[in-house]
């Protein structure tokens, strides 16, 4: 299956902007974040077809994936 | 209670909006924020509250003013460095506006103390550095029912989102638990640009005037999001957990406790 990865602010250092990936059927988020060499603690916001998504949610063919980053300074 | 010929003059910009008139000036008067922390949030937001007429204000923060602050907490300025910065806070805030009662607090929050803390107030916003305190604020607003405003600024990006408890998403329904200590880096550690808590703070304050008033829509369900190198905002809607570990359908937080593992900034001052 083929889903579109997109990644926000300091994912984006070293990675790219926008990606599609051919993953194997059944694939759930934490499996994509770790093929990126992002550990689960980095994962800020998961969103899933623009809506908030989890680790554990499992990806479909067609899916868009946005990750962005942890924010925590003020 | 009357708007004095002073405040009807003080206030005429925000009179003259529909929204707002004399009753909802009033409204702000009467009005009861607390900000916690004084840093590059807090400052937009304790300065604006204060321009704006909130009638009493709180802000926490035990730390110091350090010239390194300077770049990005407006509230602060050069003969400030080493004072304390709610008192350095406090005099920018009485200077705009000297009727305000501005209520210090020379600590950092923590589960001993942030519940009396938010208790006198109306509104909370979380102008906090670290994410002990951002889980804490969040655990003390939704135990208290108590609404608040998130924030939280790295680099070039920020966050917001607004939680009324009971009635929208809290920080858990999103983050269930802290990250470790070290895994995200700090502003201290990884750099802020200085516009940016500018930016998401005044979107803050603008969270608690709307409360105040009664008015518009709040951040409800929705963290907005903002990045300053692409200039871009967006939404991602997101829902109430049912596996929420603290407003969830069976809740496993029933207590504060301090999130010792998190601490980043706030362990620096105990």
């Amino acid at each position: 299956m083929k889903i579109t990865l997109k990644l926000f602010a300091t994912f984006r250092n070293g990675r790219f902007k926008v990606a599609e990936q051919e993953l194997p059927e059944g694939t759930d988020v934490r499996q994509v974040v770790l093929g990126l060499g992002l550990t689960e603690e980095e994962i800020g916001i998961v969103m899933l077809n623009g809506r908030h998504g989890e680790l554990d949610s499992t990806l479909s063919h067609g899916d868009t994936l946005s990750l962005f980053p942890l924010v925590g300074g003020g | 209670m009357k708007l004095t010929e002073e405040q009807i003059n003080r206030y005429s910009r925000h009179i003259l909006l529909k929204e707002v008139g004399g009753k909802g000036q009033l409204k702000l008067i009467n009005g009861r924020v607390l900000v916690i922390g004084a840093g590059g949030l807090g400052s937009p937001i304790a300065l604006y509250l204060a321009a704006a007429g909130i009638g009493t204000i709180g802000i926490a923060d035990a730390d110091r003013v350090d010239l390194s602050n300077l770049q990005r907490q407006i509230i602060h300025s050069t003969p400030d460095v080493g004072k304390a910065k709610v008192l350095s806070a406090k005099e920018k805030m009485l200077a705009i506006n000297p009727e305000l009662n501005v209520v210090t607090y020379e600590t950092w929050v923590c589960a001993e103390n942030i519940q009396s803390m938010i208790a006198d107030y109306d509104f909370v916003i979380d102008g906090t550095d670290n994410f002990a305190a951002k889980f804490l604020i969040n655990d003390a607003c939704v135990l208290g029912r108590k609404p608040y405003s998130h924030g939280g600024i790295l680099q070039f990006d920020g966050q917001t989102f607004t939680v009324s408890p009971g009635e929208s998403p809290c920080y858990r329904c999103i983050f269930p638990e802290p990250p470790p200590k070290d895994v995200i880096p700090t502003c201290s550690r990884a750099g802020v640009i200085g516009v940016l808590p500018g930016i998401i703070g005044t979107l803050q304050a603008t969270e608690a005037i709307k409360f105040l008033l009664g008015t518009g829509d709040l951040l409800h369900g929705r963290l907005l999001t903002y990045n300053a190198l692409r200039m871009r905002f967006r939404e991602v809607p997101i829902r109430k957990s049912p596996k929420c570990p603290i407003c969830g359908d069976n809740p496993t937080i029933t207590e504060l406790k301090d999130e010792l593992d998190a601490l980043t900034v706030c362990d620096l001052g105990h």
